[in-house]
């Protein structure tokens, strides 16, 4: 479904990401890992259109998608639930939803949050509430939600536990489990590295913007070397 | 001094019919604000701008109504235009340049009239409205007066209702809110940037054919007072916010009505607008509504 091919990208002469490639196939899950610092936002946001890539190439479904304007993205099938939430905050909830499936005008509008509201209940009883006053787990499901709306086919997520109380992070891993079970295809850049692993079959591990790592779940939990990366990282 | 009731009511009303005026001014102004972060100082030009097209057209055709139809049209395409030739060029350098680049069309529009028009600006051959006094409920009030609470009461509702029921409307809002996320939705920025101009400078021109109407008069420079006052406005509504901009704009009507009896032999009117945002900045440097920091 997606593949980059050695793609590179940064923020105008600054590199961020150099010669990245991996694949993910159609309906699986992939865990893309890392210290702080290593390049998976800005590979998100390459997917998305919003990091310039400087080299190599960006597929999706076979398509070179590495120009399509940002904003043609989500026609494709690609959504994104961006690190930090980045809600539109001064609209409701229902807003925030009515963005969200923007791009299909009013078509499928109403079961598209049944969909939303059926996954999260809380959002439910807080339509009319302005976003930017929702707690921190709740804000994480209305960006769920918001991409939902669009009807991915592939789901960025960038840091779907950061800051959220376990039983919160339990929520929207069950909801992306679901959304799995649905047939959407993931991509999770992840902090919880135990969870992260649970839930993808695969895994790439970035440092300093590169891949150090790139296989299955079950390698992954195997390899040593593997853990050093982040723990190293962690003592710099 | 005679403390006569109706008295208060009436500076009340007048307070609040300069307050619409000024809403309709400063909307444009914290709109582009808040999708650009840049100071549009032009709009006041596009203010002076549809006030001197209604005076010419309505003189030409004989009728006020075709003259603010067509300022309200032109103004439509002028603000987009700006937006086009001036801003966008300008946009990845730091804010302050456009609004350099701002002050200096303000400037240019303004001995544009000037010369085209005369420094002595323009009278409507016509003009019997600010003349037809109407008692309403015990209150002194002109046609004209009646026309800016009625037009600008429809016009705010309309936007309100546009930006808050319809999709494009709340794309909008979304897009002043997080233009990137936005355009991961499939919202066209770009389009967003020539509604907003599009609507804000109709809105100016509005305002602008209005308070011609009301002085029976036009001069070139009559934008310059209207635009600090509009930068005072918006930064009391707390940027970008058009709920603040439309508080801070019948806040400032009402404290420009009042003070001028009250502090009137001391103060100029148009320097009250400066005392209030001084005063309120010290005790609320949030704007008076906090709705952004
Ligand atoms: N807007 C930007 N302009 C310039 N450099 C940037 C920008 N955003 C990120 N970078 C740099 O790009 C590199 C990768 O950052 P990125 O945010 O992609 O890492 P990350 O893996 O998502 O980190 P984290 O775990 O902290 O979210 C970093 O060196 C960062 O400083
Ligand atoms: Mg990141």
């Amino acid at each position: 479904m997606l593949r980059l091919e050695n793609m590179s990208c940064g923020y105008g002469p600054v590199r961020a990401v150099t010669d990245v490639s991996f694949e993910l196939p159609d309906k699986s899950a992939l865990a893309l890992l890392g210290p702080n610092g290593a390049g998976k936002t800005s590979t998100i946001m390459a997917i998305m259109g919003h990091t310039a890539v400087q080299g190599g190439r960006i597929l999706f479904n076979g398509e070179d998608i590495t120009h399509v304007p940002p904003v043609r993205r989500v026609d494709l099938g690609i959504a994104l639930v961006p690190e930090g939430r980045r809600l539109f905050t001064d609209l409701t909830v229902e807003e925030n939803l009515t963005v969200g499936g923007y791009h299909l005008s009013t078509r499928n509008d109403a079961a598209n949050r049944a969909r939303v509201y059926d996954l999260f209940p809380r959002l439910s009883d807080r339509r009319k509430q302005i976003s930017g006053s929702l707690s921190g787990g709740e804000q994480q499901m209305l960006a769920m939600g918001r991409a939902l709306m669009a009807e991915p086919k592939l789901l960025l997520i960038d840091e779907l536990s950061l800051g959220l109380m376990p039983k919160m992070v339990d929520q929207c891993f069950a909801a992306l489990a679901t959304l799995r079970a649905q047939g959407v295809t993931i991509l999770l850049v992840e902090q919880n590295t135990t969870r992260a692993l649970d839930f993808a079959e695969h895994v790439c591990v970035m440092t300093s913007g590169s891949l150090a790592f790139s296989g299955t779940s079950q390698q992954a939990k195997q390899d040593e070397n593997l853990f050093d990366v982040f723990v190293s990282a962690g003592h710099e | 001094m005679d403390p006569d009731p109706v008295y208060y009511v009436d500076l009340t009303l007048n307070g609040l019919i300069f307050g619409a005026m000024y809403a309709l001014m400063a909307i444009g102004l914290t709109l582009v604000y808040g999708l650009l972060r840049i100071l549009h100082i032009a709009h006041a030009a596009v203010y002076a701008f549809g006030a001197f097209i209604t005076v010419i057209v309505a003189n030409a055709t004989g009728s006020i109504a075709l003259g603010i139809v067509v300022a309200i049209v032109a103004s439509a395409l002028l603000g987009p235009a700006i937006y086009r030739l001036l801003y966008e060029p300008l946009l990845k350098h730091p804010p302050y340049v456009a609004m350099i680049a701002s002050m200096g069309l303000l400037i240019f529009m303004e001995d544009g009239f000037r010369i085209l028009f005369g420094e002595q600006g323009l009278t409507f051959t016509r003009n019997p409205y600010p003349t037809e006094i109407h008692q309403l409920f015990g209150v002194t009030i002109n046609t004209v007066q009646i026309a800016m609470i009625v037009l600008s009461v429809v016009c705010l509702t309309a936007l309100a209702l546009f930006t808050t029921r319809t999709r494009v409307g709340v794309a909008w809002r979304a897009t002043v809110s997080n233009p990137t996320i936005a355009t991961s939705f499939g919202v066209d920025a770009i389009k967003v940037r020539y509604l907003n101009f599009m609507i804000g400078s109709a809105l100016a021109a509005l305002a602008g054919a209005l308070i011609a109407l009301l002085n029976n008069f036009v001069e070139p420079s009559m934008g310059f007072v209207v635009s600090y006052k509009a930068l005072a406005i918006i930064v009391l509504g707390g940027l970008g916010s058009m709920r603040g901009t439309l508080i801070a704009s019948l806040a400032l009507g009402l404290v420009e009505s009042f003070g001028t009896i009250l502090v009137g032999s001391y103060l100029d009117r148009d320097a009250l607008a400066f005392l209030f945002l001084i005063i309120v900045l010290m005790v609320r440097p949030q704007g008076l509504t906090g709705a952004r920091a």
